[in-house]
């Protein structure tokens, strides 16, 4: 299970959020280049239709590559009103053959993307891992070195934690304490549940950078 | 493989770790066991399977618990990935699982080879094979062992003979290559030879 939520920011605030985020978690960035492959079973797989996702790390010298399932959220009065989406995800680090072996198995290529950005990863009542990327298509198939923006100027950032049916309150309750640090820069809220941007994004980035001695270019 | 008329027993296998104990001087070195599932494609249409594969073989081995192997011998097609990877097929609900076969028994050290000797048990319980695993240590390169393993393998058989086992073991070959394995030997050439091994012994079992 994982409990996650997203928000979107402007790309001119993204220093500023870096900046922040620094502050907060103490630990290093990393840089984040993965070309995800949405995959979807053909028309008569399965008595139900699935789909998977199929990534590759571009970011290490040497490519590597996960295959994730997400599920079903979490649902019912309790979850109706927490603002963090709780939802079943298995994932497994896999051979680099996978696009051809899900292929085989009568897969199909719904879409690509090209994720760009960078990641924190660190502990603060829970494994938090936040991710700011802008996500790039491909204008043609698997061609990562010519992608493009699919929204220009805007970026999407992601808090994910992973949980367990026993603890996964005491992971809400972190992510979302979490969540009130960057509430200046960003609404963050359950994938789905679009909150836009924060109109004193601005202000908040200039002083950010201000006290940070960064300038903006 | 046992002799024709001869039905296979626990007695064989007993008899079969005896040699590996008394005859060759084994020491016991614990259990081993080895899960194979066979998957089928669920399908929304029975009668059009089109260009899905018939089946998918999932490989857990006993020496790599952290990883799964997926092997499509129509593809000739080997995928390694975490143990984390039954449980996604699982949720994906696309391939089920439909036979489960347990390959189980000891593993013993002699010098430089490692020996298992196991039975092959489906989930009904009915034994359906013997086999053995030999692994020589010292080397990890399938042509410069070849020689030692089929030498080994020859005074397997004149062991064996020598009790009056009723059967003898056949040299499973799989064609590592097909698969896009190299000569340096991994936990994916054990899994080919796994799947290699139930391709023949259901043969068998037909004929």
């Amino acid at each position: 299970m994982e409990c996650v939520v997203q928000g979107i920011i402007e790309s001119q605030h993204v220093e500023a959020l870096q900046i922040l985020l620094q502050g907060l978690c103490g630990v290093p960035k990393e840089r984040v280049r993965v070309h995800e492959l949405c995959l979807k079973s053909g028309p008569n797989l399965g008595v139900v239709p699935s789909e998977v996702r199929l990534l590759c790390d571009l970011a290490q010298p040497t490519p590597s590559w996960t295959v994730r399932h997400v599920g079903g959220a979490m649902r019912g009065a309790g979850a109706e009103q927490i603002s963090v989406l709780v939802r079943t995800i298995v994932e497994s680090k896999v051979g680099h053959n996978v696009l051809r072996f899900f292929y085989s198995l009568g897969y199909k290529l719904d879409h690509e993307l090209l994720k760009e950005g960078f990641v924190f990863r660190f502990q603060r009542g829970a494994q938090i891992t936040v991710t700011v990327t802008s996500a790039n298509k491909m204008p043609k198939l698997y061609a990562t070195d010519e992608a493009v923006p699919v929204t220009p100027g805007i970026q999407l950032v992601e808090i994910t934690a992973p949980a367990a049916a026993e603890n996964y309150s005491e992971v809400v309750a972190a992510v979302s304490s979490f969540c009130e640090y960057l509430a200046p820069l960003l609404h963050l809220s359950k994938p789905g549940v679009s909150m836009g941007i924060v109109p004193t994004a601005a202000a908040a980035a200039a002083s950010l950078m201000s006290n940070s001695g960064a300038k903006t270019l | 493989m046992p002799n024709q008329g001869v039905t296979l027993t626990t007695q064989i296998l007993t008899e079969a770790c005896q040699c590996v104990e008394s005859q060759l001087g084994g020491a016991k070195d614990g259990r081993w066991k080895t899960a194979l599932t066979y998957y089928r494609p669920a399908l929304r249409e029975a009668s059009a399977s089109g260009d899905l594969p018939r089946e998918l073989l999932g490989v857990a081995l006993h020496d790599q618990l952290g990883s799964y192997y997926f092997l499509l011998r129509a593809h000739r097609l080997i995928l390694q990935a975490d143990s984390s990877m039954q449980a996604l097929m699982d949720k994906l609900q696309s391939y089920k699982p439909r036979v489960v076969l347990n390959f189980e028994g000891f593993q013993y050290r002699l010098g430089d080879f490692q020996v298992r000797v196991g039975k092959c048990v489906p989930s009904s319980e009915v034994l359906r094979g013997i086999m053995m695993e030999v692994e020589y240590l010292p080397l990890s390169s399938i042509e410069k062992s070849r020689q030692i393993l089929e030498d080994f393998f020859d005074i397997w058989q004149d062991t064996v003979k020598k009790r009056s086992l009723p059967g003898h073991f056949i040299l499973v070959e799989p064609n590592f290559a097909d698969y896009g394995l190299q000569d340096h030997y991994t936990p994916q050439h054990t899994a080919v030879q796994y799947a290699t091994c139930m391709t023949q012994l259901m043969a068998a079992v037909r004929n």
